[in-house]
């Protein structure tokens, strides 16, 4: 009797499996399963941002890219345009006193938060106090500058204030200026589903914390004609790649890309907005007293390493054009940046090793710089120009979850950050405030004490132009800092989309946004 | 057998215990940095040590361990550090998603090993020869260069599924099953390779055996011979393998979890981890010890049913 060889069993398995797959792509129509409609894409924004919102409780929420959803789901008492300008909006009217000591807002009538609760001068006055009087990341700046909020009727919130402040209204166009509903705002659940009075509330159905929020816009809001996307869906994609695809794939109609990406994505018919100037790389030379690391106490080691650095190159090797070469802190597109200070620091390493001589340091120094994992890409190119002038870094690994409290606790003279280009008021708040990540050795100066005062008592954001382009030369002429670029971001959209902002505006808003024809 | 569950459980048990309190005492010496996470950028040495005060993150480490713990035995994993959530309900959450594509990988993955295992064993040749080069090739082959090219190919040319995200299985089962045929299929190509060399490894072995030989001289059919005997005589290694590759899959799946936005378990863990969300990562350290434990006991036990050969109760 002859042996069957017949695999019937395996086969079947075989068929099997092969029938699953196909049954689960049987009925696949074009598109995933958010391609937007055709006709519905200019109602319609689809955007990617790259971490996870933590929180949306106002004393947590932070000025990143989850603004995109809280200033969504939040009226903010003022607000910063795509051109850089501060703006009325929940508070349709703000004065300062005339020692700058006390700032009146006045509230719109008839603004309600989405649980139907009126929004009023308490809720301001109870938001603000919360945020003052609760530790994180947002209490320092209110804090520091307030000291009582009054609400002597319905429309009307009285801020005193503990010393004229440069940069409190622009906080108030930021987290500082949330207004959050008493009744729920101390609630767990703020956390993930806030009550705010914004022109959209979140789609609970259809929204995964930490991944993917719906919008739906709000009916009868009182600034809705400045929204005009019905809906907005903002996706968390850590991965560019998935970006990239999903971009192509009409799932995003908007997001950020890196340099590199952009071929494929305007082959695909995709409109690119790159704005050349939205971080700024910063070697920040902390140890101005030269406390911990002697030779940084002489600006003329603090000059020397601004020079050692070639700018143009490095813009053109690591940010392929979309940045611009800088030795300054500010925003290009702002009122303290000055052009003529672009040409402090050439590149020359003859002169820098000539003024490092000067200083008694022609052998140079060794020195301990932080590495994380947002420098590494940086950290070949500072340590060899460093090392051009003789100054040889040794690299230490600090996990990312530890930059804060290192930089905070003055561990390095110097390191390299990315920070954000944010107002010229609210970047001076932030790169002298004692104590702090940016300003570990509490460095301060009579001659910046003065001009950061004359800012403040500028009161008119338009007035204090002249005292902000004072401290940006101040930082200059005496190395503070070695700002190295300005980082720019490249925008991607799709049909019925644009990108509003030039760089005038770094604040992060859906607003940035808009329909195309 | 109850009793060998039981003893298996309760050593799962121990080795949780043991694990959670190594991971804590290796969070503890951060405690300092994620609350400066939290504080953010006007972070100082003195907020910082009244919100550790404020969230009992100064208290002795063992106190701290043991009040989690007894927490643990009410069934309270705590509140996430930075959203407030339910611990328990946001890791069970994200562990649906990337087991419901893990379980679809494996079962997959079984169907065709076993297939593919047996046929090259079963018939040697040509079909052996090619069977081995396409586990080769499984091996070689990064699944994220396939996951990559199927999403061109699938997804921007062609429209059909996907590029990324991912629809839960409750809320509609065809969407579901479109947004996981890409994930499924990169990390199915590895899956494969290792699964079918090991099917066709301990086929070859068992149906050179004696007993086989016998078996074909009684007539019996070719069919009942591969999968009432020499199957289940091999299956052992290969459920093995099979264990090994799902508790691999849970983490490993990050990479596919970035690269199609999908809200699963490793990307959950992974972002914990950055922001040092204490209780969430004491929870996922949980959950995944007692996952491999029940996964190696019914691993175990399946063995134990196949094969009574192999059973240790």
């Amino acid at each position: 009797m002859s042996i069957s060889t017949r695999l019937p069993g395996p086969r079947r398995l075989f068929a099997s499996a092969t029938a699953a797959v196909l049954l689960m792509t049987a009925g696949c129509s074009g598109g995933g399963p958010d391609s937007p409609d055709p006709s519905q894409k200019a109602t319609r924004l689809s955007l990617s941002i790259q971490g996870a919102p933590a929180s949306f409780e106002p004393t947590r929420i932070d000025a990143g890219q989850s603004s995109y959803v809280w200033r969504a789901l939040y009226d903010t008492l003022l607000h910063i345009d795509n051109d850089g300008r501060l703006q009325p909006h929940a508070a349709q009217r703000y004065e300062y006193s005339a020692d700058r000591r006390t700032l009146t807002l006045t509230l719109r009538k008839g603004m309600t938060f989405s649980s139907g609760a009126p929004v009023n001068a308490a809720a301001v006055k109870a938001t603000l106090e919360r945020i003052r009087d609760t530790p994180g990341p947002n209490q320092a700046n209110i804090a520091d500058a307030v000291a009582s909020v009054e609400a002597p009727d319905d429309l009307t919130v009285v801020v005193g204030l503990k010393r004229p402040s440069g940069s409190l209204l622009w906080n108030l166009a930021g987290v500082n200026g949330v207004i959050a509903d008493p009744a729920t705002m101390a609630r767990a659940s703020t956390a993930t589903d806030p009550v705010g009075s914004g022109p959209y509330t979140l789609d609970k159905g259809a929204t995964v914390n930490g991944s993917d929020y719906t919008l739906k816009k709000r009916k009868g809001h009182w600034n809705a004609d400045a929204y005009p996307f019905e809906t907005v869906r903002v996706r968390v994609m850590g991965d560019r790649a998935a970006v990239v695809n999903a971009l192509r794939a009409g799932e995003l109609n908007a997001g950020s890309v890196d340099p590199t990406q952009v071929g494929p994505l305007r082959s695909a018919g995709l409109r690119i907005s790159p704005v050349k100037a939205f971080t700024v790389g910063n070697l920040v030379l902390a140890d101005r007293a030269g406390t911990s690391l002697e030779p940084l106490g002489d600006v003329r080691v603090r000059r020397a390493i601004n020079m050692s650095f070639d700018r143009t190159k490095l813009v053109a090797a690591f940010l392929k054009g979309v940045g611009v070469p800088s030795t300054q802190l500010f925003n290009p597109k702002g009122q303290a940046y000055d052009a003529q200070l672009d040409k402090a620091y050439p590149f020359d390493i003859a002169a820098a090793r000539k003024l490092m001589a000067e200083a008694g340091y022609a052998q140079g120094f060794p020195v301990k710089m932080p590495s994380f994992v947002t420098t590494k890409p940086f950290e070949p190119v500072i340590a060899q120009s460093l090392a051009a002038i003789g100054i040889k870094v040794t690299w230490e690994a600090v996990p990312i979850q530890r930059q804060a409290t290192t930089l905070a606790a003055a561990k390095y003279p110097m390191y390299f950050v990315i920070y954000g280009l944010d107002t010229d008021a609210v970047l001076t708040t932030l790169y002298t405030m004692p104590g702090t990540p940016t300003n570990p050795f509490k460095s301060s100066d009579p001659d910046l004490t003065a001009l950061i005062g004359q800012a403040n008592r500028a009161g008119d954001p338009a007035g204090a132009g002249a005292a902000y382009r004072g401290i940006n030369k101040f930082f200059v002429d005496n190395a503070w800092f070695a700002p190295l670029m300005d980082i720019g971001v490249t925008w991607v959209t799709g049909k019925g989309v644009k990108h509003l902002g030039d760089g005038s505006s770094t604040a992060i808003d859906i607003r940035n946004f808009g329909t195309a024809g | 057998m109850l009793l060998y569950v039981a003893r298996r459980l309760a050593t799962g048990l121990v080795l949780a215990l043991l694990v959670t309190l190594i991971t804590f005492l290796l969070l503890a010496p951060s405690f300092d940095a994620i609350v400066g996470n939290r504080l953010g950028a006007g972070a100082t040495a003195e907020s910082i040590r009244a919100m550790k005060t404020q969230m009992g993150l100064d208290r002795p480490v063992l106190a701290q361990y043991s009040d989690w713990l007894a927490r643990v035995a009410r069934g309270d994993l705590g509140d996430s550090f930075f959203t407030g959530e339910r611990v328990g309900h946001t890791v069970g959450q994200h562990l649906g998603v990337t087991m419901s594509i893990v379980l679809v990988t494996l079962a997959l993955s079984v169907a065709f090993s076993v297939a593919l295992g047996v046929t090259a064993a079963w018939r040697g040749g040509i079909a052996d020869r090619v069977v081995q080069a396409v586990s080769l090739t499984g091996h070689l082959v990064p699944n994220l260069l396939v996951a990559i090219a199927l999403v061109y190919l699938l997804s921007i040319r062609l429209g059909l599924l996907p590029a990324t995200g991912f629809t839960p299985l409750t809320d509609d089962p065809a969407t579901w099953a479109r947004s996981i045929v890409i994930p499924v299929t990169a990390l199915l190509i590895a899956s494969m390779a290792g699964l079918t060399a090991q099917i066709r490894g301990a086929m070859t072995d068992e149906l050179r055996k004696d007993y086989v030989r016998t078996l074909r001289t009684r007539g019996i059919p070719a069919r009942s011979i591969i999968l009432r005997h020499a199957l289940r005589n091999a299956s052992g290694p290969a459920l093995t393998v099979l264990s090994f590759e799902f508790i691999a899959m849970l983490g490993g799946a990050l990479i596919i979890e970035k690269v199609f936005a999908i809200p699963g378990f490793g990307s959950y863990a992974f972002d914990a981890s950055l922001q040092g969300d204490v209780p969430v990562i004491m929870g996922i350290t949980l959950f995944a010890v007692l996952l491999v434990v029940v996964v190696n006991l019914a691993v175990d036990l399946v063995n134990g049913w196949l094969n009574p050969k192999a059973r240790i109760l």
